[in-house]
């Protein structure tokens, strides 16, 4: 969940995705030097506003998917690329509601949070350091918008 | 987003760590867990506050926002950081230097040697106005040709401050122009600091190796404990320990000089644990300065209802004899009013032998030694605390790789204090530590030569060493195998020391990364185009979890000329 009120857009959240999901070293020092270059999953829109995946429960970037590269995890529900698969024609990036996808720039594949699925706890929302970006079952989201 | 598990080594500290969970006072390490994770735009120096039309940052990972709002690139961003901390340390030798400078003129005290005391005065000046000269003639002639044709030698505070510090307000300059104003700006302090040195000698007299007590076992159970904390005027400090002698007061210092010839005052613990006396309820009264002081002293001492006097304040003091007699009186009143406070001392207590110089050590021996190949090689401790370390783990371990190794190992100011609490400068435990060649080139220096040398610490002891040895030797300093480490550094004044010292010619090899990791450009810079102008580099490696061995180990092959692997195990490009 992302808390607008508390979002400083201080790109924290940016800059340790790119270092833990994208690049090779892990290491941010080493991280900034690497090419091509880490593409962070979540991006701070405009001034004050962290955007990343909302893993849909009827997610059009599934449905748009014509080779079935873009799956849901049974298991966690959440929404990932199968970046071997993917063949790059970027009907996800087209139909995503929030503009979440992007094409990656180097590689041709489709590229987009998957909440840090391997990980037990995204790094965007560990290391933000107001908790504007935060973990939690909301019952409610549908009456209290993000 | 590192926890450091193991705060300290030093066992007294760890002992009052327990105490201060319990009592729910947060100290250093508390409140460093509740800073990570640590802006990391900041910790590469991509980051930019010299304007209001930002903050602004070079983003690593995204296009759309590469470059600041003024154009500036992550280049320019990073070598801005490094000039700014520099310039930032710069001002803490200026004012060390003309805060006693002024106190001399002032006929505060009653000079040793007069004429040089006056000569030293006009010297100060002439450092102000155009650069000086007494201080040029004692350092060799081929570090001042080719500072002078870089351009970066010494030409007084306008030339060398003011013009550098305008390099964060704008302009065109490339990353190596801005880096050559870095260390134009770092040659002005080292100047500063020779002459504080020089000044207090004629002042004070020499100081001669002095055997002290370090850590908190120091601490008096039955009289009253003054501490004195941080850089302030010595002679003020001086006057203290006068005064307190008389009255059987107890004087400690904390990241203070601790030799001001005749006074030694014994030493209570490092910077990384500077909260930590107070918590011992046996502090009666505190004098603080600026420098190397942490604001968190003000909440822990008003837990343990102990009075903090200011050494410099806007009103200042003009009779410094009624000052400090109302300092001693309020320590010893103190001490009567706290008697129902616990006073808890750990045992803890090493003696060391400090304020070694080059008067006091054959420089020449050492310089024959090299070349024989008894010693492998110097490094030089330098630098204080930083929690981002377990405290003094890094440098203990270090020393200990290096003395195995037969390298003569040099120490001054804080790295002394932490090598010193392990009985690194004691001379009963040199051979626990000494490797065979080590031992005999120490032994043939003199009796009581510890197995680290502690030369000086704010003063120019160390350059005097230095300027003694590239003499003794005839030839630059980038032809010995000799290093600088800081393995725990953390203030600006340890950087611009850094810098200095890569500009006489010596390797430095740097902990933590300085807020330059973000350019690729910068760090070629400051290895390679350091390398091509002084024969020497400032390393700073990208690596985080590397252990201390690996660490001395590095620096032991770079020595050795036998690189063959960098620093993460991986074969050297």
């Amino acid at each position: 969940m992302v808390d607008k009120s508390k979002c400083t857009g201080c790109h924290q959240c940016e800059l340790w995705c790119g270092t833990e999901i994208s690049s090779v070293s892990k290491e941010l020092y080493q991280a900034i030097h690497e090419e091509p270059q880490p593409v962070p999953r979540v991006y701070v829109e405009g001034k004050q506003f962290a955007l990343q995946c909302r893993h849909c429960d009827e997610a059009p970037c599934i449905e748009a998917c014509p080779n079935g590269s873009m799956r849901r995890d049974p298991e966690t529900g959440l929404v990932y690329v199968n970046e071997p698969t993917c063949i790059a024609c970027w009907m996800c990036v087209m139909t995503c509601p929030f503009g979440i996808i992007n094409p990656s720039p180097s590689m041709k594949v489709a590229i987009k949070c998957d909440r840090c699925r391997n990980m037990g706890y995204p790094i965007c929302a560990e290391v933000c350091p107001t908790q504007a970006l935060k973990l939690e079952d909301r019952k409610d989201y549908r009456t209290k918008a993000f | 987003m590192e926890f450091i598990q193991k705060k300290t080594i030093d066992s007294a500290v760890e002992y009052f760590l327990t105490k201060a969970a319990d009592s729910e006072i947060a100290l250093v390490w508390d409140r460093y867990e509740g800073q990570l994770p640590e802006c990391g735009f900041c910790e590469t120096g991509l980051s930019c506050r010299d304007c209001l039309q930002g903050p602004c940052i070079s983003h690593p990972f995204r296009d759309s926002n590469k470059l600041g709002v003024c154009g500036k690139d992550r280049d320019t961003l990073a070598i801005q950081s490094l000039l700014r901390l520099v310039l930032k340390g710069t001002m803490t030798y200026l004012d060390r230097l003309t805060d006693f400078a002024q106190e001399v003129e002032s006929k505060q005290v009653t000079p040793k040697n007069k004429v040089k005391t006056d000569q030293m005065l006009k010297e100060v000046q002439a450092l102000i106005q155009n650069g000086g000269t007494v201080a040029k003639k004692e350092f060799p002639k081929s570090w001042l040709r080719c500072w002078e044709e870089l351009g970066i030698a010494p030409e007084g505070i306008a030339r060398d401050l003011f013009k550098a510090s305008q390099k964060l307000e704008g302009g065109v300059s490339e990353v190596e122009e801005i880096l050559l104003w870095t260390f134009k700006a770092s040659l002005f302090a080292s100047m500063a600091q020779w002459l504080y040195g020089s000044l207090k000698t004629s002042v004070f007299g020499e100081t001669v190796p002095t055997k002290i007590e370090i850590n908190l076992g120091g601490l008096k159970q039955k009289a009253p404990n003054l501490l004195l904390y941080g850089y302030f005027s010595p002679i003020l400090k001086r006057k203290i320990a006068e005064a307190a002698k008389k009255q059987g007061v107890n004087v400690m210092g904390v990241c203070t000089e601790s030799l001001l010839p005749p006074f030694s005052f014994p030493i209570a613990t490092g910077y990384g644990s500077q909260e930590i006396p107070l918590m011992t309820g046996a502090v009666d009264l505190v004098v603080v300065g600026d420098q190397f002081v942490n604001p968190s002293l003000l909440k822990v001492a008003k837990e343990f209802e102990i009075p903090i006097i200011l050494a410099s304040t806007l009103k200042k003091e003009k009779n410094i004899g009624l000052f400090v007699q109302r300092i001693v009186e309020q320590a010893k009143k103190s001490f009567n009013f706290r008697r129902s406070i616990s006073r808890d001392i750990p045992e803890a207590k090493e003696y060391a032998t400090m304020g070694f110089s080059k008067d006091s050590i054959d420089v020449k021996k050492i310089a024959t030694a090299l070349q024989k190949g008894l010693l492998k090689g110097i490094v030089i401790f330098a630098g204080s605390n930083n929690v981002k370390y377990t405290q003094d783990q890094e440098i203990t371990m270090m020393a200990q790789e290096f003395l195995k190794n037969d390298i003569l190992c040099l120490s001054k100011g804080e790295a002394s204090v932490a090598l010193g609490k392990y009985g690194f400068l004691n001379p009963a435990s040199n051979e626990k530590h000494c490797g065979k060649g080590l031992s005999d080139v120490l032994s043939s220096l003199g009796k009581e030569i510890p197995s680290v040398i502690d030369i000086g610490g704010g003063d120019g002891t160390t350059t005097d060493f230095l300027l003694e040895l590239a003499k003794t030797g005839k030839r630059d300093l980038s032809g010995y195998p000799i290093a600088a480490c800081y393995p725990e550094a953390n203030r600006s004044s340890e950087v611009t020391e850094a810098m200095w010292t890569v500009a006489m010619g010596i390797t430095t090899y740097f902990w933590p990364a300085l807020p330059v990791t973000g350019s690729t450009k910068v760090l070629e810079a400051l290895t390679k185009s350091c390398a091509e102008k002084f024969g020497s580099k400032l390393i700073i490696t990208t690596e985080k979890k590397i252990d201390a061995r690996a660490k001395a180990d590095f620096i032991l092959q770079a020595m050795k000329g036998e690189r063959k692997y960098n620093i993460s195990g991986k074969p050297w490009k």
